[in-house]
């Protein structure tokens, strides 16, 4: 049969943007480097659109955001000044011990947060899509020393790693997506178990590593574990736990874990400066 | 395409891209926002036919691919195809169709393009793009999308210089 031309022509353009995009994929998932820099290209070439537009949408999208979490901001501002109160009855009774380890800190030469150094970056945008929602977007990167992988964590504890950092940008994987897996060590005990993602507004999940007779329960603090060439350097608090389901079967805790960082109405979040031996 | 026209069309896919990314990406609806630069490319089906539509479509989600965590040519592929199949659908239907059928019709297409993102995603590099968010995010985003169509029907057929089509005396019927 022959194909009137109109027709015969708008499938050879179909098939060639097909073509093209297969072969993007392709060699996007396989890390291909020149695909990796036009993603940065067409990046810097809309950023100055971006800039721009954020100027004028960000108020839009503020006032939007607290007319839809109204409630949840009052709530939010009740626990802060009731734990502001808590606080500063704290700073009182341990002044004195606040001061000496300023000074043992001094002494030590401990730079930033544990030691690690560390870039304060300010979160430009959420996540832009519907299928991803685990992304923050940061204004600082390579330029500022921030490299593929490294820990971000915000008040309370880590939150995230870096991932694609261009030269002025970057983006943060946040700890609660599923993909996102964390050795991690529960406070005042030897038990090592993997901490994962499971979804927004859902609690992270220990599935593998607790037994079952391990002195692990609800209200335990969770730390990064630092072990065995982990992204992330050791003491960092990850979450609490909130629930904990024993696994007859494999005699292993199943832990439901609250994350202790803020993740929320974030402005800036701290990226540690730490790359794991052996990588740097 | 005449050069006005292309110079048209990247200023529509450009100022789509940024809506999506400054603007809605804030305004969202139970977590979901709408997808402006895959209705780009329905709208560029309407007015630019099979081939306006795959070519709006890929450039639109070529340029949405970089700034997403999936491969560089996901969005771009499933755009292509979306802008192509309304083109298609354009040509065969009738031109005194309803404004309203070609609205629901584009509302249809949004919901065949996230199905097709995520099967195409999950068969070929992406997994987990499908999960229980998906049901809430195709239909919540479909129906948004579907109450920005009318200004994207506008924006593209100022692209594709078919605004004529647009005037008051024939806003029922949109071409």
């Amino acid at each position: 049969m022959v194909l009137p031309r109109r027709y015969s022509g708008s499938r050879f353009t179909l098939a060639i943007l097909v073509l093209a995009s297969a072969t993007l994929i392709s060699l996007d998932a396989r890390g291909y480097e020149p695909v990796t820099n036009l993603k940065k290209a067409g990046i810097v070439i809309v950023q100055p659109f971006r800039s721009l537009a954020r100027v004028v949408f960000d108020p839009v999208g503020d006032a939007w955001e607290s007319l839809s979490n109204g409630d949840e901001l009052e709530r939010e501002n009740a626990l802060l000044r009731s734990q502001l109160d808590q606080l500063l009855e704290y700073r009182i009774a341990n002044e004195g011990a606040v001061n000496d380890l300023a000074a043992l800190r001094a002494q030590l030469d401990l730079l930033g947060l544990g030691g690690q150094e560390t870039a304060v970056a300010e979160v430009t945008a959420g996540s832009v899509s519907n299928f991803d929602p685990y992304i923050l977007e940061i204004n600082k990167g390579t330029q500022s020393g921030i490299r593929e992988g490294m820990p971000v964590i915000s008040t309370g504890g880590l939150i995230g790693r870096i991932e694609n950092p261009g030269l002025r940008d970057a983006r943060v994987r946040l700890i609660t997506d599923p993909g996102v897996n964390i050795g991690v060590l529960a406070i005042g005990t030897k038990e090592i178990g993997i901490l994962s993602g499971n979804g927004v507004g859902q609690p992270l999940k220990v599935t593998d590593g607790i037994p079952i007779s391990a002195p692990v329960e609800v209200g335990s603090i969770l730390v990064t574990s630092g072990l065995d060439r982990s992204p992330y350097p050791e003491g960092f608090a990850v979450g609490s736990v909130v629930e904990v389901i024993p696994n007859e079967v494999n005699l292993e805790k199943e832990l439901l874990v609250e994350p202790t960082g803020q993740m929320k109405n974030l402005d800036f979040v701290t990226v540690v400066l730490y790359e794991p031996p052996g990588r740097g | 395409m005449a050069a006005v026209s292309v110079i048209k069309n990247a200023i529509a896919i450009i100022f789509l891209l940024i809506l999506q990314l400054e603007l809605f990406s804030s305004l969202r609806f139970f977590g979901v926002m709408p997808e402006l630069v895959l209705a780009g490319a329905i709208a560029a089906g309407w007015y630019g036919g099979p081939v306006g539509g795959a070519v709006v479509g890929f450039t639109g989600g070529l340029f949405y691919d970089m700034y997403l965590a999936t491969p560089l040519g996901l969005n771009a592929l499933t755009y292509a195809l979306i802008g192509y199949l309304l083109g298609q659908i354009a040509n065969f239907l009738s031109e005194d169709a309803e404004l309203i059928i070609r609205l629901i019709i584009s509302v249809a297409a949004v919901s065949v393009g996230l199905l097709m993102f995520v099967t195409f995603g999950e068969l070929l590099v992406q997994p987990n793009l499908y999960n229980k968010r998906f049901g809430k995010v195709l239909v919540i985003s479909s129906l948004y999308t579907g109450l920005l169509m009318m200004p994207i029907h506008f924006l593209m057929a100022w692209a594709f210089n078919a605004h004529r089509l647009l005037l008051p005396s024939s806003l029922g019927r949109i071409r």
